[in-house]
């Protein structure tokens, strides 16, 4: 197991130096002069001359990506372009906020989603099932920006239960995480339904109601712990997703996040933020698989004895 | 049970990381609202459309950010919303020469880091600013070797020609004045702890989020009325709004055109429009046939319908421009005359510069929906007199760098004039040493408009300066480089009981008279 997972480690190296060459490149090639985005129409040219020369843009592509990844190597991935602050503290002082929002939105989806999915499955075709799977359906269609719109615009508007923005207090991360987590929760829900429809029809279930188990044991027990592999796919898959920053949500809401500072950033062709952030979520999301994969061997120890 | 203990395991840890995770960075402390008790606020939140960028004022020119350094900071010299030069951080001032100016400093003012405010601090100030890459431009024309420190409270400063805006580059925001040990001290980091003058004094800030501003009880003249400040970063123009609605916030920034009559419709609410230094304009380039020829550049202006726009593009915020400068600009000519709608007079024009059938024309601008709306419109309208257009829209850098080479047919841009002085609105956009990157697109010249913005510049005297600026208004009008399109507007809603709050022509409006009822 410690193999498996040093192994994987190694493994992000090359992922890493593709992803830094491949948002190197685009970036390098974006049209727009950073320079003379950041100094504004009103600027001289001699002083965007100067930036120009401060920021080593002038170097040739091959020269500046090789100076990126020496540096980066040490753990130095550049100062922004607009604040001229270290981007990695740019982007852990955004982390928080972003880690915030992703473990509520999970939270919802999965207290949501997997009791929905369970009841779902046993109850296959009934009122419940099918006022569930609409809402499942509704739930993964609607975009979140308008979602989070609405719930504004009832909560906090007409109701004047929770603050419209911001994210320093607990109220106001009750819309956002809402809005985040029903749209997971909605496919949470039709995951669980069919992954457990299929474990429920297998022979150890009927032998197990057979022998007299109690039908909450059965469902619980033997059918929902063979069936949680893939719902924990997608738990991570979605949870790795929400880290990168969930843009839209970041915006309504006005949260401080990774998202909101990537999309500022490409707007400023603030390279540097953009390029750190790009490899900061990379890094993240395949953490966030490693940590799926061995929550699998914690699972179902027949997936444990094949890490090796 | 072996297996359920695994799954409540699972929940449990998903429990704990959520937990952590909202338990990590969260602020306990929430603003006193003073709502509930009746009592009277004292912290005053605001919303803006964007993060600042930075607190040094010298690191950016950004408005956020220049909005709050407003508070922090104080200059030499006071720009009033009437756009009257006032004394500030000196008392007085006095033209000792052609290029030399003498400034006596207010004495007794302190620092937020308890420092006196001398003469060395203004040197120091001003040497540091020329430096800086981002806002060099807005003292660039003192001279760094004509800094003199006189005494303490003395300090003269020379410019490296005659300038007479100066003092209203000396009022601009980026030359606030800082103190010379906290700058060093905070070396890196200052940008994060700024030390001003200012009636607030820099207490917080939360990347992405918030600043957070205190009173300084020291200040040297009136005190502010409320103890704390909050300007909030709230980037979608509805959400703040609807913050406002809410009172979430106090004052909300930057109403966009579409959620004005909602802001004024609500009784709790009270909107407010001023008129900003910010103008439209869509630029020939005057180098190229057939727009070198007057008589097409004036068809064209008589064939846009100018008030539309305003109506279609800004939904009826702001004004059709008279002429290149906003009326609030010191020197700004406001009895020229619009040109207005006349199809006719269009045609005719057309007819005597030998295009009564039209030419085919390009209209460039960049990504901004605004002015990608203008060129819609402004297509529609050429239709009339025959001139076929297409729209090019290019990136930003791009579309500096093609204006700048004269690759262009006609071009949409804007201009702000920061100083809210007519130099900084017409020399680097109509004189002729200012073809290309530096200012003058449209590369259109005249000999008297160049000897009259030079005499301007160097005039003391202000009646004269605001006569040299008219006439040169008015050939400017006549000869009309411009399609003169848009004067801008400043929108800012507050709740009911906000009082005291005036908006500054420039953006950056000052919040130490502003108090709740």
């Amino acid at each position: 197991m410690h193999k498996y997972i040093l192994r994987r480690l190694l493994m992000l190296v090359p992922v890493m130096l593709g992803v830094t060459l491949i948002v190197f490149t685009m970036m390098h090639f974006t049209p727009g002069d950073p320079a003379k985005i950041m100094l504004g129409e009103s600027a001289p040219e001699a002083e965007v001359i100067k930036l120009r020369e401060e920021l080593g843009l002038d170097d040739p592509f091959l020269v500046q990506f090789g100076r990126y990844v020496f540096n980066a190597v040490q753990g130095d991935i550049g100062r922004s372009y607009t604040t001229n602050r270290p981007v990695a503290i740019e982007i852990m002082e955004r982390f928080p906020s972003t880690l915030k929002l992703a473990a509520l939105g999970v939270l919802v989806s999965v207290s949501l989603g997997i009791p929905t999915g369970i009841i779902s499955a046993t109850r296959q075709y009934s009122l419940f099932d099918n006022i569930a799977m609409v809402a499942a359906l509704l739930g993964v269609s609607m975009p979140n920006f308008w979602q989070g719109l609405m719930l504004i615009l009832f909560f906090s508007v007409q109701l004047k239960w929770f603050p419209s923005s911001g994210f320093s207090t607990p109220s106001q991360m009750v819309l956002p995480a809402l809005t985040l987590g029903t749209s997971s929760a909605a496919i949470i829900t039709r995951m669980t339904r069919s992954s457990m429809l299929e474990v429920i029809r297998q022979d150890y279930i009927r032998t197990a109601r057979a022998k007299g188990q109690a039908e909450s044991i059965v469902i619980n027990k033997h059918a929902l712990n063979n069936a949680l592999i893939p719902i924990i796919t997608v738990i991570g898959l979605q949870f790795g997703y929400l880290l990168g920053g969930a843009v839209l949500t970041e915006s309504i809401f006005s949260i401080p996040g990774v998202g909101r500072l990537m999309v500022e950033s490409i707007k400023a062709r603030n390279f540097p933020v953009v390029q750190g952030g790009v490899l900061f979520i990379a890094i993240t999301f395949s953490f966030v698989n490693l940590l799926v994969d061995i929550l699998y061997a914690f699972v179902d120890p027949r997936i444990k004895s094949q890490y090796k | 049970m072996r297996k359920n203990k695994k799954l409540l395991t699972l929940l449990s840890m998903m429990l704990v990381l959520v937990l952590v995770a909202v338990g990590c960075g969260t602020s306990t402390e929430t603003p006193d609202t003073g709502d509930a008790t009746g009592e009277v606020k004292d912290t005053l939140i605001v919303g803006q459309g964007a993060d600042v960028v930075s607190l040094d004022p010298h690191a950016t020119n950004d408005q956020p950010s220049s909005r709050v350094s407003k508070q922090i900071y104080n200059t030499l010299v006071n720009q009033n919303e009437a756009m009257e030069l006032e004394p500030g951080l000196a008392e007085s001032w006095e033209k000792i020469d052609d290029l030399t100016w003498e400034f006596k400093l207010r004495q007794g003012v302190k620092f937020h880091n308890g420092e006196d405010f001398t003469a060395n601090d203004v040197k120091f100030t001003l040497l540091r600013a020329l430096e800086s890459a981002k806002i060099g431009h807005i003292v660039g024309a003192i001279n760094p070797e004509g800094i003199e420190v006189v005494d303490n409270h003395t300090i003269k400063i020379a410019t490296n020609e005659p300038f007479a805006p100066l003092l209203a580059h000396l009022a601009h925001t980026a030359a606030g004045m800082l103190n010379e040990k906290a700058v060093t001290e905070g070396g890196e980091n200052y940008a994060q702890n700024p030390v001003g003058t200012g009636p607030f004094k820099f207490q917080e800030w939360k990347t992405g989020e918030s600043v957070t501003l205190t009173r300084n009880d020291d200040y040297f003249a009136d005190k502010a009325k409320v103890k704390t400040v909050v300007f909030r970063n709230i980037t979608e123009n509805t959400a703040r709004v609807i913050e406002l609605e809410t009172g979430g916030i106090d004052i909300a920034y930057d109403i966009p055109p579409t959620e004005v009559s909602r802001v004024e419709e609500d009784q709790n609410l009270v909107l407010l429009r001023d008129e900003s230094l910010s103008t439209a304009y869509i630029g020939f380039n005057a180098g190229k046939e057939p727009y070198n020829d007057v008589r097409v550049r004036q068809a064209i202006n008589y064939a846009i319908d100018t008030d539309s726009i305003v109506e279609a593009v800004y939904q009826g915020v702001g004004k059709a421009a008279k002429g290149p400068l906003g009326t609030n600009v010191f020197g700004a000519h406001t009895d020229l005359e619009q040109y207005g709608y006349n199809l006719e007079k269009a045609k005719e024009l057309m007819k005597e510069a030998g295009y009564e059938n039209g030419f085919k024309a390009t209209i460039m601008t960049n990504e901004n929906q605004q002015r990608m709306d203008i060129a819609e419109i402004v297509q529609n309208q050429l239709r009339d007199i025959n001139i076929e257009t297409e729209v090019q829209v290019v990136e930003w850098g791009t579309y500096l760098d093609e204006t700048a080479a004269g690759k262009h047919d006609m071009f949409i841009l804007g201009w702000t004039t920061v100083t809210g002085d007519a130099d900084y609105g017409l020399y680097a956009l109509f004189h002729s040493s200012q073809f290309g990157d530096a200012g003058n697109r449209t590369f259109w010249s005249n000999d008297k408009v160049d000897e009259l913005l030079d005499a301007a510049r160097v005039e003391a005297d202000p009646a004269k300066r605001a006569e040299y600026y008219s006439e040169a208004q008015e050939i400017i009008r006549e000869e009309a480089p411009w399609v003169f399109t848009y004067n801008g507007e400043n929108l800012a809603g507050t709740r009911k009981n906000v009082k005291g709050f005036k908006q500054h022509p420039a953006g950056h409006h000052k919040l130490v008279s502003v108090y709740f009822e």
